[in-house]
This record gives structure tokens, C-alpha cells and sequence, in this order.
């Protein structure tokens, strides 16, 4: 038997933006596998047709039309030919395979890319569409100024994948608890507390916004940034969570999301390898801590003195449960820890994405109105997450107005 | 000014004059310069105009080539004892690969007039040094082929290309 290679590697040298000083990298073959985006070829060059097997399955024939090339595909090769849009990496479909499922052929995907390869139904094209507009656009200086602080800043990541070993111990040194019956009692009791401080602070909103001085903006900033390190409590509960259901925590760190957004983040996807109930409870477990903290900033403001302390308070609590509702509401177009429950309680993977695309060619007009439950599904999504964002934008000015008047 | 015994010894070991004799040897020290770089100091970028080449006395160093961007591919580390920049040393062409330190490094510069000057009064030495050369670029186009088989081999499996059945 002829022993498979291994992986090949490639090293990189990537210069920095000063031209002063490099970096390498070295990137095996297989990283670029599951990063890449395969793109099926536009619709006009093939056709997909239903057919129904002896044993009554259903089977989908594919058809290349450039060269009457055809491709007997199964249900889930067609699940995964369909999200084949130059957007989504082999991991994304993988995860949506799993999600769909429950379960992962871990050869269904190569096997599938190779048929589809060998019938010329995929094509190779860049997929961020930002990103082509920039580089079309290097001559102009403000586009080459934002092309070089996206790439600057999407480089920035502080991440280590020998990460197992420190959750296990945390989980071992008092992590454990969080996981009790004890826990999830507390926690409810300090909910309930927090909106009973809550409903006392309100009656006295003014008073207590007052608070702030002459400086709320300032305030407010502050806030946020004491915030910002409540995330990362937040996904080191995910990942106790992880370890709590035996499996591994792949990866931690701190990186800027899509260039701008500065986050730090836990890869837990082994949890797919497990329950429902251990994935809802690591997407949940992670928000409850805006919720714990956010009870105590509250209960904190109703005892402190009328004053900056108790405006300090009082908006780490509002912001605190802020994030509470953004990571479990599951409809505002970002993919948070309640939109992954929900998409696993639909059995709908992709909702976000199927959605969109529904309403993009909706409105420009290449489909008509579908009935049934997954277009209806697919416009609730829509429409439920643009008046969330709105229902967000207002309320954060109005506490931005509430605070500096 | 006459070269160190150290220089002298260390030059015994590189591949290039390891045939030379004493008095050869001693002749090419003396027309090498030294130069030191910094870790991840550039030394040259692919495209510039050079005539000379580097041997390494110490660190290493990293020869690159572009791809796209910043984004460069490391073809190869040079360590003491080996040399490059060879290339544009003997047909004046533009360098064909970017060399910068991998860490901090010392390098012996041998430019076209002092190889002018070796041939010219040493034609022995010359002929061997060349030869030692061709025995060099021998072994790194055997090199450049593999690593061309381990690149294409590389973009066969990102791809997930199956080239069997085509």
C-alpha cells in the first residue's frame, strides 16, 4: 500500500505596509482547501432537474449546458451544489452540512467538488466584491488608503490554537460551577433583582443620567471600552461550555471582524460533533454573562449615591443587556449566538444567507413571490432584522440625546 | 588590508573555493568586502540593478519571489558558507529574487571588477571557482524542479483538482 503524502506546504514572506520588515507564514495545502470559495457556474449554463428514484428517493440530475456534460446528484450533494456561491468556504459548508444533517461525511465534499470539476460546473473567481472594487480602483487615493487599512487591520489578529489545555484547567479551577443547577438558579435571581433595580432606576431615569456632569460622552465612551472587555469573558464561556461537553476549543483570540470591527473570538465548531442541547447551551452560555453583569451594574446603581457613579452604573447595566439582546436575538443580519439557536431549531443553516439572496432578486425583480413556509421564513428574517437594526439605531441615539441633554 | 586567519579558514569551507590554493585563496580574501545586515534588513529587492554576489560568513538569509502584492514566496534560506547573487554578478541583469536577512548576518561581497581581477591573475583559481559554480547551479535547478512538482502539487490540493480521472 503506497503511503499518502503529506500535506504540501507553501512559505510565505508578506511585507509590511512600511515596506520595513516582513513576516512569514507558512500555509499547507489543506488550509487552502477549506478556505476556498467554490463558485458554481453562472445559472445560465446549467439546468437541475428532480427525478424520483425506484426505492422513491429523490434524485437531482445536473446538467452543464455549455457542454451536455450531466451529474447525478443526491439530495445532500445538491444541498451543498446550491450554496456554492463564491461566498461560502468549504468550512461554512461543512458547518452547514453538519447543522442540516447532523451529522458529516467527511468525503462528501471533496467527492462532490471533484465531479463537479470534471464536469466544468465551477468556476474560479475572487469573492470579496469590496475588495475587487478596491483593487479596480488603486489609482484613486482614498481607495488604496481604505484597501491598505482593511488589509492592515484584517492582519491584526493575536490567536493562539494551543488553547485546549488553558479552558481545561479554567474549567477545572472553578469554570465547572458555571455549569450547575446552583449557577442557573443565581443567575435567574440576579435577572430578576437587576430588573427590579431597573424599574426603580427608571422612575428616576433623569436624575440618574444627570449624573454624568459635563462629560457624558466621555462617560459613554468609557463605558464601552469597560464593555469591550466583557467580551472576552463572553467567549471564555463559550469555550467552558465546549470543554463542559467534552469536546475542543479549536482556538481564542482578538482580532479586528471584517476589518473594522475589533472582537476577540472562540472557535468551538467541535460542538457540532455533539447534542443540540450542548450547542444551545454554549451559544447561550456565552450571553449570559452581559446578562449577570449587567444585573449587577444595575443593582450597583440603585444602592450607590445620586451622582457620576451611579450614571457610570447605571449605562454599564443598559449596555450590558444591550449586548444581551443583540447576541440572543437572533434577527438583525449579524449571525450571533441566537441566530445559530434558531437556525438549529429551524433545521435552516443558511437562513441568513438563503434569505438575502431571496430578497436581492426579489427586489430586482429575477423572482416572483414564492409561497410556503421557507420563503415566508426567508421575508420574516428580512424584514423582522431591518426593523430590529432600526428599533437599535434609535434607541442608542435616544440614550446618546437622554444623556447629553 | 591582509584578511584574517578566521576569514581565510572560513573560506576553506565553502564549496566554491574549497580547490583553491593557498596563495589563490589569499588573493580572493583580499578582494572580497565584508558587509553586515540587521535581522529582517532587506539586502536587495527583486528588479534592482546589482553586479555583485554575497557569500554568507554568518546568520541566513531568505531568498523570495513575488507573487501578488506583499505577498512573496520563500524559494529558499541560505546559510553560512553558501552564496548567492551570482545571477546578475556574471550577465548584469536585474536581480531575480528578493534577498533580505532571516537573521542577523555578516556577508562577503564579491563584485565584477574583483572577479575581473581574479581571472585576469589567477586563471587557474578562475577556472575552478567556476567550476565549483556549475556543480552549485547544478544542484539548485534540481532543487527548483522539485520545489516547481511541490508548488503545482500544493495548488492541486487546495483546489481539491482531480487530475486522475480528467
Amino acid at each position: 500500500m503506497t503511503e499518502r503524502p503529506a500535506p504540501a506546504r507553501l512559505e510565505l514572506l508578506v511585507r509590511r505596509e512600511d515596506d520595513e520588515g516582513f513576516e512569514l507564514r507558512e500555509v499547507a495545502s489543506v488550509v487552502g482547501f477549506i478556505n476556498s470559495r467554490p463558485q458554481r457556474v453562472p445559472a445560465e449554463s446549467f439546468e437541475l432537474a428532480e427525478v424520483r428514484s425506484r426505492v422513491g428517493e429523490w434524485r437531482y440530475i445536473l446538467k452543464n449546458t455549455a457542454t451536455d456534460r450531466f451529474l447525478l446528484l443526491t439530495e445532500r450533494e445538491k444541498f451543498l451544489w446550491e450554496r456554492m456561491d463564491g461566498h461560502t468556504a468549504l468550512q461554512e459548508l461543512a458547518t452547514a452540512y453538519v447543522l442540516q444533517y447532523g451529522e458529516f461525511d467527511f468525503e462528501i465534499i471533496p467527492n462532490l467538488i471533484r465531479k463537479l470539476q470534471r464536469a466544468e460546473l465551477l468556476t474560479l473567481r475572487p469573492a470579496s466584491r469590496l475588495r475587487r472594487i478596491l483593487a479596480r480602483n488603486r489609482g484613486r487615493r482614498i481607495a488604496k488608503a481604505v484597501e491598505t487599512t482593511l488589509f492592515g487591520l484584517e492582519r491584526v489578529m493575536i490567536a493562539s490554537r494551543d488553547v485546549q489545555p488553558f479552558f481545561q484547567r479554567l474549567y477545572r479551577w472553578g469554570g465547572f460551577l458555571l455549569f450547575t443547577r446552583a449557577a442557573a438558579v443565581a443567575c435567574v435571581a440576579l435577572a430578576v433583582a437587576g430588573a427590579f433595580a431597573v424599574v426603580g432606576l427608571w422612575r428616576e431615569l433623569d436624575a440618574v443620567m444627570a449624573g454624568f456632569g459635563g462629560s457624558p460622552v466621555r462617560a459613554i465612551v468609557t463605558v464601552k471600552l469597560l464593555f469591550f472587555a466583557s467580551v472576552a469573558a463572553h467567549q471564555l464561556v463559550h469555550g467552558l461550555a465546549c470543554v463542559h461537553y467534552r469536546r475542543r476549543v479549536r482556538e481564542f483570540g482578538f482580532t479586528f471582524l471584517h476589518g473594522f470591527v475589533p472582537t476577540f473570538f472562540v472557535d468551538v465548531t467541535d460542538i457540532f460533533m455533539t447534542s443540540r442541547r450542548a450547542r444551545v447551551v454554549t451559544a447561550v452560555s456565552g450571553a449570559l454573562v452581559h446578562l449577570v453583569l449587567g444585573a449587577v451594574w444595575f443593582l450597583a446603581a440603585a444602592r450607590a449615591p445620586a451622582g457620576f457613579v451611579q450614571a457610570f452604573a447605571a449605562a454599564s447595566g443598559i449596555i450590558q443587556w444591550q449586548a444581551l439582546v443583540v447576541s440572543l436575538y437572533p434577527f438583525c443580519f449579524i449571525e450571533m449566538d441566537g441566530y445559530h439557536v434558531l437556525v438549529d431549531a429551524l433545521g435552516v443553516p443558511t437562513l441568513k444567507h438563503d434569505a438575502m439572496t431571496y430578497t436581492r432578486r426579489l427586489l430586482t425583480g429575477r423572482a416572483r413571490i414564492r409561497r410556503g413556509r421557507e420563503a415566508a421564513l426567508w421575508l420574516g428574517y428580512v424584514v423582522l432584522s431591518a426593523l430590529s437594526i432600526a428599533a437599535f439605531v434609535v434607541f442608542n441615539i435616544w440614550v446618546i440625546l437622554k444623556a447629553t441633554s | 588590508m591582509a584578511p584574517s586567519p578566521e576569514t581565510l579558514a572560513f573560506l576553506r569551507e565553502v564549496r566554491l573555493f574549497a580547490a583553491f590554493a593557498d596563495a589563490d585563496l589569499l588573493a580572493v580574501a583580499e578582494l572580497l568586502r565584508t558587509r553586515t545586515l540587521r535581522r529582517r534588513q532587506v539586502l536587495f529587492r527583486e528588479g534592482d540593478r546589482g553586479d555583485e554576489m554575497f557569500i554568507v560568513r554568518r546568520g541566513t538569509m531568505l531568498v523570495s519571489k513575488e507573487i501578488t502584492g506583499k505577498v512573496e514566496q520563500v524559494l529558499v534560506r541560505v546559510e553560512a558558507g553558501d552564496f548567492f547573487g551570482e545571477m546578475s554578478l556574471l550577465d548584469g541583469s536585474p536581480r531575480s529574487a528578493s534577498v533580505q536577512a532571516d537573521t542577523d548576518a555578516t556577508l562577503l561581497v564579491l563584485g565584477r571588477e574583483s572577479l575581473q581581477v581574479l581571472t585576469d591573475h589567477a586563471p587557474h583559481a578562475a577556472a575552478v571557482f567556476f567550476y565549483s559554480m556549475v556543480q552549485v547551479f547544478i544542484e539548485r535547478l534540481r532543487r527548483s524542479t522539485l520545489q516547481v512538482a511541490e508548488a503545482t502539487r500544493w495548488g492541486l490540493e487546495a483546489t481539491g483538482l482531480d487530475v486522475d480521472s480528467r
